[in-house]
């Protein structure tokens, strides 16, 4: 491998960004590979094709059926695939192959990327021809799609893209014209990147608000040739710590991160507006945010709605942009106590095995999880109280409107919106249900006296208002409410009361064990 | 500013006790559907899903007096039909202006009662009086109080398992907890008839108590197990009426006054300021727990009027320096905020949002107070957590204050820089509040 490698030395660059450790064991992965993540680079760029040198599966599985849910297209229609079948495998290679669907592309007049896959790595396929030199021809990346995880990938396709940016027909019509305000290019999203669509919006957005104009949205809004154009603005914003900034250094310009939280956001508007000369558009924009955007935001905070989130503990499991951004504005800013936050993805990634452990035994449980499908199964397998709220893929979401964005002040009030909203639908699962009746009264009020008194005058049991509990009932109630997020606390327990004791009456015995077993089995208040 | 209430309608305090109960269908005759769309709305929001009926009424009705035949065909149909074993009706504003002859529904239909619940929101003026009205209609229902009694009845809207932690400590000294109203059936209030003592642990049922003294001739005792001081007091009174062993009682109200102690000694509060504004009546209750933890609370703001049931309470805050103010409005409490540097703010809605506004951490009482258990030292330990959390969090409050003031890069942006210092109990002064 290695030897191949330095072959390909282009594309060889040093990325910042790194890998997800391979484990011995893995449970539920959740995150795809190299491949998958290079396509997605290569996919988004308006004039691409991308051909995967590999089976079928290899191109069905990332660009028809994962894309579905992900990115609600679906299928990517730009790209294809070199179908290795048993004979390119064993014996011919797969130039073959490729060399038609490659042609094939190119005659549609499509830049083609030809993308790596673990068995085409595993034969030691590549693509070398006489035309290599030629501007426009397909290019090959070696996606190390055993070895790399999705985000490296990416990271080091966008940085092959601007070393590449040279090879790129760049049509006539493109003119380079001098820009009549400061400009800034937006490196990220590409396909496959959880909530990017609203994100993106929201950072165009804001550079808009300070006075500035959109460069190139790379790769997401961009053709191969635009690569070079990168070069003609005055920063760059980085959508997410995961991939792009290898790119980002290379470029050279001021380079920003999308910001989440207040804070956060603010120091973004004011660093990008000195480094681009426009600082007092900058301020001025803060203040009119205050005012409009952020209005929603100070309103909920000084509302009773967040008097709860001292109590509601909240769990974070998501790759480093979200995990951090989340972790510092809902745990710092908002004061929401945090039960437990890992990477997703990186070298701190913590294996499924130690959410599920950590969800299990947390008491209380975490009120509010943010996580992915991995998350949501644990929550409920594990019959959990804790609420799910998406924050990461895996896990099939529809996130195509663009009004739900976690950077920036838009997405400083989402996040808001969204924690609030989530304590009201905890509220509403742990209140008294019913539309039922209820039950006939078979006496008088006289009689009920009657039954009232004899079993006060006994044991305290029976039809009196206070059943006795055993220690033992005591002690798992109070084990049972404990794990119970704190603000419904009251309604679990008054229900959990309510039901045992009418149990007990009916058997004419004491709350015990059994009886608190019995309830809490049947009730699961989270969900 | 226009003048802020400081809770929402005053009669939802009993809607709100009557729909949790299991075995009632309360009827809410409203005074418009303004009136009750806001009953429905905050109380599909955070009391039951359940439905809540009530007869259609509009001007036509009012004016044509249909309105108590619809209201009596309704009571007699529901009560056919589902037999509960209690339909209260809810008469709020119009209804009981306009005088509907509640007298010629029927007591019983069955097995049901039918009792009327008057709710005037603007002679009840409060929560509290509204869980008074309740508790005083439906114990007022009652058969009349039997011979042979023991226990203790509690009375007052408690943390769910309080009563059985205050059983566990009655069965020590040799009684028991008979019943607890508001509870969540017609028995618990049918119970009544067999206790021995009652014991409202909040200053605000006083016309309950005082019709239950016309009524059952029982003994009261007044108070809660609350704090170091509250919790003793309160286990040796129960001494007496019930004619318990005094040593005893003495030595098990001695075993939970440490337990207190030694809770309260884990969560000091020395030296903060804090401000608490009520309006459900255990705010007295609360007062006592900061003070015994160290924090300094200058006034208690109740929207509960004076009464003879908090008279004791009120004695005891005044010797611990924290004066009682009775019917203070939101624009007195605002003007209060400024005139100390306050640590923390426990109080109504508006009050919380304005002193959020100030930079200073503030937590709505009902939501953050009300939902816990404040008896013995486990609710002690756990308010005083709550209130260290709180004031923990004034370097976010304040951020926030400063991100959103007009100039956000002043240095010191506290509570002596944008508002005017009032002291508050010459303000009430001067307005005749006091």
């Amino acid at each position: 491998m290695a030897q191949i490698r330095e072959n390909i030395a282009q594309s060889e660059l040093t990325s910042d960004v790194v890998n997800t450790p391979v484990r011995k064991r893995v449970t539920d992965l959740d995150h795809a590979g190299g491949d998958t993540g290079a396509m997605q680079v290569f996919a988004s760029l308006r004039d691409a094709n991308v051909v995967l040198d590999g089976p079928v599966g290899c191109h069905v599985m990332p660009a028809v059926a994962v894309i579905n849910y992900t990115d609600a297209i679906p299928y990517l229609q730009n790209v294809t695939c070199s179908e290795l079948s048993e004979t390119e495998v064993t014996l011919a290679g797969t130039l073959g192959v490729l060399k038609e669907k490659v042609a094939a592309a190119s005659a549609a007049g499509r830049q083609v990327f030809i993308v790596s896959t673990p068995v085409s790595e595993l034969i030691g396929a590549t693509w070398t021809t006489e035309h290599a030199h030629i501007k426009g021809s397909a290019l090959f990346f070696d996606s190390h799609s055993l070895d790399d995880d999705e985000w490296k990938s990416r990271d080091r396709a966008l940085l092959f893209l601007w070393q590449n940016r040279e090879h790129f027909i760049v049509p006539e019509s493109q003119s380079r014209l001098p820009k009549a305000r400061p400009c800034v290019n937006i490196i990220g999203p590409t396909y496959g990147n959880f909530n990017s669509y609203s994100d993106l919006a929201e950072i165009k957005r804001l550079i808009a608000g300070i006075g500035a104009d959109v460069n190139v949205v790379y790769p997401f809004e961009a053709s191969a040739h635009d690569t070079q154009r990168l070069a003609d603005a005055d920063a760059s914003v980085v959508m997410y710590r995961e991939y792009g900034q290898s790119l980002a250094r290379e470029v050279g310009l001021p380079t920003f991160f999308a910001p989440i939280g207040l804070e956060p956001t603010t120091r973004f508007l004011r660093e990008l507006g000195a480094a681009i000369g426009l600082a007092e558009r900058a301020d001025t924009f803060i203040k009119l945010e205050k005012k409009t955007t952020l209005a929603a935001w100070q309103d909920i905070w000084r509302s009773t709605h967040s008097d709860f989130f001292a109590n509601a503990p909240i769990a974070i499991v998501a790759p480093p942009t979200y995990k951090d951004g989340l972790t510092y504005y809902l745990g710092e800013e908002l004061g929401l106590p945090i039960s437990f936050s890992a990477y997703r993805t990186g070298p701190e990634s913590v294996p499924n095995e130690t959410v599920r452990e950590t969800l299990r035994e947390s008491s209380p449980s975490p009120m509010l999880v943010f996580g992915s499908i991995n998350e949501r199964m644990i929550i409920a397998q594990e019959k959990l109280p804790s609420r799910f709220l998406q924050c990461s893929f895996p896990g099939a979401v529809v996130r195509r409107a663009t009004g739900t964005p976690f950077v920036g002040y838009a997405g400083a009030v989402w996040l808001l919106q969204c924690v609030c909203e989530s304590l009201f639908d905890v509220l509403f699962a742990n209140l008294p249900t019913s539309a039922t009746p209820p039950q006939r009264a078979t006496v008088p009020t006289k009689e009920l006296m009657l039954d009232a008194a004899q079993a006060v005058s006994s044991s305290g049991k029976g039809q009196n208002s206070v059943i006795s509990w055993t220690d033992g009932a005591k002690v798992l109630t109070e084990t049972t409410l404990k794990r119970v997020p704190f603000f419904v606390r009251v309604s679990v327990n008054k229900k959990l009361r309510g039901e045992a004791e009418k149990l007990a009456r009916e058997r004419g015995c004491d709350v015990d064990e059994a009886i608190v077993r019995e309830i809490t089995a049947k009730y699961s208040p989270g969900n | 500013m226009g003048k802020q209430p400081s809770s929402m309608c005053p009669a939802f305090g009993a809607v709100r006790n009557l729909l949790r109960m299991e075995d009632a269908m309360p009827i809410v005759i409203s005074s418009g559907d303004g009136c009750l769309y806001g009953h429905t709305f905050v109380a599909h929001f955070y009391v039951a899903n359940r439905p809540i009926y009530s007869p259609g009424v509009s001007s036509e009705v009012w004016a044509k007096g249909s309105a108590f035949d619809e209201l009596r065909a309704m009571v007699y149909e529901m009560a056919e039909k589902h037999a509960p074993a209690l339909i209260p009706i809810c008469s709020l504003c119009v209804s009981d202006t306009v005088g509907l002859p509640f007298d010629l529904l029927p007591k019983q239909i069955g097995n049901t009662e039918i009792v009327y619940v008057p709710l005037p929101a603007y002679s009840v003026h409060t929560h509290a009086r509204a869980k008074d009205i309740v508790v005083d209609s439906l114990v007022w229902r009652l058969p009349p109080q039997r011979k042979t009694r023991a226990g203790v009845n509690l009375i007052g809207e408690i943390f769910p398992s309080d009563p059985i932690k205050i059983d566990e400590v009655l069965r020590k000294i040799g009684t028991h907890v008979n019943t607890h109203v508001p509870g969540p059936r017609w028995a618990d209030y049918v119970a009544m008839v067999d206790g021995a003592v009652n014991a409202p642990l909040h200053p605000f049922y006083s016309e309950s108590v005082k019709r239950m003294k016309m009524k059952q001739g029982l003994p009261f005792v007044e108070g809660a197990p609350v704090g170091i001081d509250g919790t003793y007091r309160w286990i040796l009174s129960l001494a007496e009426p019930l004619k318990l062993d005094p040593a005893i009682v003495a030595r098990v109200a001695t075993e939970e006054r440490d337990r207190v102690a030694a809770a309260i000694s884990g969560h000091r509060l020395d030296g903060l300021n804090v401000m608490v504004a009520g309006y459900e009546g255990h705010e007295f209750l609360l007062v006592r727990l900061l003070i015994e933890a160290g924090a300094n609370v200058p006034y208690l703001s109740t929207a509960v009027s004076s009464n003879p049931l908090a008279r004791e309470e009120e004695a005891w805050l005044g010797e611990h320096g924290c004066k009682v103010l009775y019917g203070a409005n939101f624009e007195d409490e605002i003007a209060a905020l400024t005139d100390r540097p306050y640590d923390c703010v426990i109080g109504t809605t508006p009050l919380c949002a304005h002193a959020k506004e100030l930079g200073i951490p503030a937590i709505y009482y009902t939501n953050a107070i009300a939902t816990r258990s404040m008896m013995f030292a486990d609710g002690a330990a756990d308010v005083l957590a709550l209130v260290t959390q709180t004031v923990a969090a004034k370097g976010r409050y304040d951020r926030i204050a400063r991100f959103f003031a007009e100039d956000e890069t002043a240095l010191e942006r506290t509570y002596t820089s944008w508002a005017p210092k009032i002291d508050l109990t010459e303000h009430l002064i001067a307005n005749q509040a006091i």
